[in-house]
């Protein structure tokens, strides 16, 4: 590193760094928050060090004299850390889409409230910036109505009570015995369901690890085994009345319910999520069915086998 | 002992969740598993859906029977042909409100009364396998 470096990157007035240097790797800036510097390779530690020096000129640029293409640079130049923090939550009902925009407000206001005499890096300072955004949306906007704390409490115990006790009983609990699982009152846990219908859906076009993966690779790919039930399920009558309007998912967990007959659990058990989960599946395909052909008693007839109708 | 519970409430959407929450306690009682509250929930929400797109009424009436086995859900007062043509037909290819009721309850029975119609939906207890 040379001295005149060394001197522009102390210097929080020093505006004559060239703005030539290397643009940050996307995916580096989280690698320097998990890992730290001590043990990076020295190419990436330089390449990280120029990226730091980049960040500086960038914010000062900004904050000492108003430059907001310097804003707007950072702001692209991090979205890939808001991304890749907010694929860490896509598993938990919310879109990815949604969570990079929330995100992406957390890190504009760390942009916006950095304090360069603090001299810290700007990924140590977005990060948790970042991630608080993403929590504060799940905390305020998961639940569609405003749902009482203890319901919604109640409510994720129920999910994890069902999911513990169907594999147990072997069939779906009653609610009395989920009432007595979860330390509720039946009336507790029939509000509790009734309120779940306010949680939005986990999208199953997020990653299911929700940490790792392609952006459009959802639980969704994961279920490929049972491709051969959509190729048959289309062989029958079934697409009659906007069915194929559904995704795949939709028409997969409908058919299950009302075709094969199983029930919310084993469909639950089945495709990987909880019954709660199924049972919201259902009721939104449902309506998206309502809501295509205006009027599910209105339907158009039946395919005849040769595919017309 | 048979036990009945009349239920009337303006017809409107958001009186379904209070027809929930009556049917979840007496589904309850009747120790139905999770599978089958939800699909009463859903069979009743359907029905009196398509019967408020299908005529005019002020109130929904419930008459609901509950046995050792069995809770009986019946929802009376229609009039609607067209009503009693979604519930009353031949399921088809496509989910109708027919073939939804009939798969989501055990059984499914149109019975007169005096002018019109009542609608019965019954679910049956599974005992839980030992």
């Amino acid at each position: 590193m040379s001295s005149r470096e060394d001197r522009s990157a102390n210097d929080p007035l020093d505006l004559k760094t060239p703005p030539g240097v290397p643009a940050q790797d996307p995916g580096e800036a989280e690698d320097a928050q998990a890992g730290g510097s001590g043990s990076a390779p020295a190419g990436r530690r330089r390449g990280r060090a120029d990226a730091d020096r980049r960040d500086q000129y960038l914010l000062r640029r900004y904050h000492l004299h108003g430059d907001r293409k310097a804003r707007d640079e950072l702001i692209t130049m991090y979205l890939p850390l808001v991304r890749s923090l907010a694929r860490r939550y896509a598993s938990r009902g919310e879109q990815f889409d949604d969570l990079v925009q929330v995100g992406s407000i957390g890190l504009i206001k760390a942009i916006d409230r950095f304090d360069l005499s603090r001299g810290v890096e700007l990924t140590t300072y977005a990060t948790p910036n970042i991630v608080g955004e993403i929590k504060r949306y799940f905390r305020d906007k998961g639940w569609s109505v405003r749902v009482p704390r203890g319901l919604q409490e109640l409510n994720i115990r129920l999910n994890k009570v069902i999911d513990e006790l169907v594999p147990k009983l072997q069939r779906a609990p009653t609610i009395n015995e989920l009432a007595e699982a979860a330390n509720a009152t039946p009336e507790q846990v029939l509000e509790a369901l009734e309120t779940s219908q306010a949680y939005n859906s986990i999208s199953l076009q997020a990653s299911p690890d929700g940490q790792s993966g392609e952006e459009d690779a959802g639980l969704i790919d994961y279920l490929g085994g049972e491709e051969e039930a959509y190729d048959t399920m289309e062989d029958r009558t079934t697409l009659a009345g906007g069915f194929a309007k559904l995704d795949k998912r939709e028409r997969y967990i409908l058919h299950l319910r009302f075709f094969e007959g199983l029930t919310q659990s084993q469909i639950a058990e089945r495709v990987g999520i909880s019954q709660m989960h199924v049972s919201r599946l259902i009721r939104r395909s449902l309506e998206k069915l309502r809501e295509e052909i205006g009027d599910l008693d209105n339907p158009l007839p039946p395919r005849s086998p040769d595919g017309e109708r | 002992m048979t036990e009945r519970i009349t239920l009337e409430v303006p017809a409107s959407l958001s009186a379904l969740p209070t027809v929930r929450l009556v049917l979840g306690g007496l589904g309850a009682r009747l120790d139905l598993s999770l599978d089958d509250v939800d699909d009463l929930f859903l069979a009743t929400d359907r029905l009196l859906e398509a019967a408020l797109g299908a005529e005019d009424l002020t109130d929904f009436r419930l008459v609901c029977l509950v046995d050792e086995s069995s809770l009986r859900i019946t929802a009376g007062g229609f009039r609607s042909q067209r009503l009693r043509d979604q519930v009353a037909d031949t399921p088809g290819g496509c989910i109708d409100l027919c073939l939804l009721l009939r798969r989501l309850a055990d059984e499914v029975v149109v019975e007169e009364d005096g002018d019109g119609f009542r609608v019965v939906i019954v679910k049956h207890r599974t005992k839980p396998a030992p």
